[in-house]
Parts: structure tokens; C-alpha cells; sequence
């Protein structure tokens, strides 16, 4: 659906270098710090800003020769822009019905309603959450076979989170042909709804797995120095120095828990992995 | 490019009450003032930066980086606003036009030809106003833009000014030049301005669909 090789990106104080692939009928995360290379990255996925380098296929086409009516198959959401906030949700209506052919527009009203959204407000004067909920509606309601969304979650409450999630999740199941690339700072929300996770640090991708996998057999391992003399280091990615002594990552948790029973082993979730990935030591 | 074009129209709502004020403002205009051409240009200068001002709310908040992710190319999107200028300052060229032409007849100021010859030339002028205030503003954006169009029309008087100056110097008789150009047939002078107008405006549009390929969002 979208496959990225060595797209490079490079500004005064900052170069990207990211090379990762979004699969037909998967979910794939993008996780990292603010200023990480995301935006760079989906921004340059969806040809607004121009690569130093790489290749960039969407949809099975490179993206300079992306036309406008393939871009009906794709839902956008970015996290810094979006309809002009002097129109209104009436106004956006006979736009999209107009700029996609499949655009669902009962489906739209209706979840326009059920989010509670003013018709004839202007979408300047929405709250965050508000407008959230009208950028992720808007990419889902043209049976877009690939959703970009930068962000959707950013800035909302736990409530406002989930039920945006839950939107996502009925768009995955009503085909399952369709993908989604997510990015998020908040680890939480991607773990419940990706396949797979690729953390991107300093414009480099630093790690990609299944979140199974992630969740099942990555964990932090905290010991004291002499414990962490004796340790085999062979599934060790990351070390850090604490207070109390190290805490270690890594991708085989079950092999420490059988050998180590007596480690601290703290199970691995998205934030602890991606805190050890970018603060610890590689060995 | 028809869903761009419900944007903007919808867009210009924002702005009904100014187009009102406008349109009563140009109306009172024909009433009391004695060069009517003036109302023509007038419209159509207001229609053409109406259409700066929809350009001005997409590049608000970043707009643009969200229009170019619908299916809308960039070109698609200079197509529109040369459409969209074209019909609203080509509406305020006619509005205008209209409102000179009754303003002769019913004030006894001008007959009807004679109007109707001062709103055909006009039109090679709106034409010009469109070709020249697009590329700035998509280069330069809203800010930027406007200061720029400032010092480009100073430096167009200027040039003007310094022309009739040389030209005096130099011993020619421009108001005998002048004298000549009704020799032509007026007709055929109005015609040839409006194409020089057009092949302006196309060129105006290559040069801006050039721009925006280069911007980044």
C-alpha cells in the first residue's frame, strides 16, 4: 500500500533517512519524539514536501506520478492543517461531494451527528477535540483504501481518544483490504490499534515489530551492578544506568525470566520500549 | 477543480457584507462621479483581490498542505483560482460596465457606444491586474505579497512618469502620437488588447502552476 526506501530529507539541523512499508489490510504505527521525522516522513508520502532522495510508492505508484483521482483512494489527516477554519461542516459537504466520487455523505452527517459536531459553526471556533473528530470523519467517509493520519489523537482527552480509535477500527473492519499509517506521541493508543510499530529517532528508524511481539517478548530488565555483571548480554538492545544499578532491554523476555528469576522483569509496552531504544546504550 | 470552486464560493460568503458595501459604493459612484470607467476598474480590481483574499484563507493555518492531500493537484488548484478570478473580477468588469452604461444614459453623460468602447477597454486592464496579482501572492503569499504588489505598482508609475519624461526630452510629441491612435479603427485596437490580455493571463497561469510546483507545505 505505501513503501518508503531510504526517503531522504535533509534541513539545516536535521536529515531524514526512513525506509518502512504499510501492508495491505494492516495497521502500522509511527512512534517518536516530537521533531522525531514523522511529519517529515508523511508529509513527504503524501508529495508536499520534495526528498533529497529514495523512493516513495503509493498505492503502487510512485508518488510524483500520484494523480488527483488516485488520491480518492487515500484519507488524510494531518495534524497541523485542515479545511479552512472559516467554513463550516455545512460548507465541507458539497466540497468532498464533488472532490471524491464515493463520498458517503449520509455516512458523514451521520457521524458528524453522533460526534456531536454544529452544522453551521465555523470550524475556527471548534475545540481541539472538535476538530479532531472532523479531520478523522472527513478521511473516512469515501472508502479510502489508505488512511495517512499525522496526529489524529493529538491534544484529546482519554474519552475523545477512544472513541476516535473506535472510528478507526470500524473503518478497518468494514474491508479488509484497507491500511492505515498512524503516528502518534501517545504509545497508548497505537498499542491497542497496530500490527506493527516503527520508532523513528533523529530521522533514522530505530526499531520496527509486530506490536505481538513487542508487547509479548520485549521487557525491562532492572537489576543491581552485580547482577548485571553476571548477565548474558545476548538479547540485551539497550542498557541504562540508574540510580539503583541498570535497566536493560530486550526482544527475548522469556529466556531471562526462566534464567533470571530473580530480575525484576517489567513487561514491555511502547513507552518503555521506545524511553530504552532512544535513552539507553546500544552493547 | 468544481469542488475548489465550492470552497471558494463558499469562502466568499465571509465577505458578503463588504461585496454589498462594495456594489452600493460603486452604484453611487455612477450617480455623482464624471469618469465612469473608473467604477469598471474599480469592480473588477475588487473582484481579482476577492479572489487574493480565498488564497489568503488557504495559506491561513497551513490550509494548503490539507487542500494538496485532497485529490486536487497543484496545477489543479492555479486552474481554479485563474477560473475563479476570471469570474469574479470578470463579473465586476461587467457589474461595473452595467452600472456605467445606465449611469451615461439615464445622467446624459455618454451614449450608450460610447460606454459600452470604454468598458472593452477595460477588459485588456482587468486582465492585466489578474496576470500580474497571482503569481505575486502565490509566490509571496498574503503578507509578503501585498508590500510586494505596492513597490510593483510604484515601480510601474514610475516607469510610466520616466518614459513621458524621456520621450519629452528627446523632442517626441506623445499627445500627437496619441492623436494618430483614433486613426486606427478603435475596434481593432480593442480587440488586439484584449488578446495581448489573454496570452498575458495564459502566460501568468504557466508561471504560477511553476510556483506552486516548487513550494513545499
Amino acid at each position: 500500500m505505501l513503501k518508503i526506501e531510504h526517503l531522504r530529507k535533509d534541513y539545516k539541523s536535521f536529515s531524514l533517512d526512513c525506509t518502512m512499508e504499510v501492508k495491505q489490510g494492516r495497521v502500522t504505527g509511527l512512534v517518536g519524539q516530537n521533531g522525531a521525522g514523522k511529519s517529515t516522513t508523511f508529509k513527504a508520502a503524501l508529495g508536499l514536501i520534495r526528498p533529497d532522495g529514495g523512493n516513495i510508492r503509493i498505492l503502487g505508484r510512485d508518488i510524483s506520478d500520484f494523480t488527483a483521482k488516485e488520491r480518492q483512494k487515500l484519507g488524510v489527516v494531518l495534524s497541523d492543517s485542515g479545511f479552512s477554519g472559516y467554513l463550516t461542516v455545512a460548507d465541507t459537504v458539497p466540497v468532498l461531494n464533488s472532490l471524491y466520487e464515493e463520498f458517503d455523505k449520509a455516512f458523514f452527517l451521520e457521524q458528524i451527528r453522533k460526534a456531536g459536531l454544529p452544522d453551521n459553526k465555523k470550524i475556527k471556533e471548534f475545540s481541539t477535540g472538535m476538530k479532531a473528530k472532523l479531520k478523522v470523519i472527513t478521511a473516512i467517509s469515501h472508502n479510502a483504501r489508505l488512511l495517512i493520519l499525522d496526529e489524529p489523537t493529538s491534544g484529546l482527552d482519554v474519552v475523545a481518544r477512544d472513541e476516535l480509535l473506535d472510528l478507526l477500527r470500524e473503518f478497518m473492519e468494514k474491508d479488509e483490504d484497507r491500511s492505515i499509517l498512524i503516528s502518534s506521541h501517545i504509545s497508548g493508543d497505537l498499542e491497542t490499534l497496530c500490527d506493527d510499530v516503527y520508532m523513528i529517532h533523529e530521522g533514522k528508524i530505530v526499531l520496527h515489530e509486530d506490536t505481538d511481539v513487542l508487547l509479548s517478548d520485549y521487557a525491562v530488565l532492572k537489576m543491581d551492578e552485580r547482577q548485571y555483571d553476571t548477565l548474558d548480554k545476548q538479547y540485551i538492545l539497550r542498557c541504562r544506568k540508574e540510580s539503583f544499578g541498570y535497566s536493560c532491554l530486550t526482544n527475548q523476555k522469556r529466556y531471562y525470566l526462566e534464567n533470571y528469576p530473580k530480575l525484576a522483569i517489567i513487561k514491555g509496552t511502547i513507552d518503555e520500549v521506545i524511553t530504552m531504544m532512544i535513552r539507553g546504550a546500544a552493547l | 477543480m468544481k469542488g475548489l470552486l465550492i470552497k471558494d464560493i463558499r469562502l466568499m460568503k465571509n465577505m458578503k457584507n463588504s461585496m454589498l458595501l462594495i456594489v452600493v459604493i460603486a452604484v453611487g459612484m455612477g450617480a455623482y462621479i464624471k469618469d465612469a470607467s473608473f467604477i469598471i476598474t474599480y469592480l473588477a480590481l475588487i473582484g481579482a483581490t476577492f479572489t487574493t483574499s480565498t488564497m489568503s484563507y488557504d495559506e491561513f493555518d497551513n490550509g494548503y498542505a490539507f487542500l494538496l492531500s485532497l485529490p486536487v493537484t497543484r496545477k489543479g488548484y492555479v486552474l481554479e483560482k485563474y477560473t475563479f478570478g476570471l469570474l469574479l473580477s470578470g463579473g465586476g468588469w461587467l457589474l461595473g460596465s452595467v452600472i456605467a452604461a445606465v449611469a451615461g444614459v439615464v445622467r446624459n453623460t455618454s451614449p450608450l457606444s460610447d460606454s459600452l468602447m470604454m468598458s472593452m477597454v477595460m477588459l485588456p486592464f482587468a486582465l492585466l491586474l489578474l496576470s500580474v496579482l497571482f503569481p505575486i501572492h502565490m509566490k509571496f503569499g498574503g503578507e509578503k505579497g501585498r508590500i510586494i504588489m505596492i513597490i510593483a505598482m510604484g515601480l510601474f508609475f514610475a516607469a510610466i512618469v520616466l518614459g513621458v519624461k524621456l520621450a519629452e526630452s528627446m523632442h517626441i510629441d506623445l499627445d500627437a502620437a496619441l492623436e494618430k491612435l483614433p486613426a486606427m479603427k478603435t475596434e481593432a485596437v480593442a480587440v488586439s488588447a484584449i488578446v495581448i490580455g489573454v496570452v498575458i493571463l495564459l502566460l501568468s497561469c504557466r508561471i504560477s502552476i511553476g510556483i506552486m510546483n516548487k513550494k513545499e507545505f
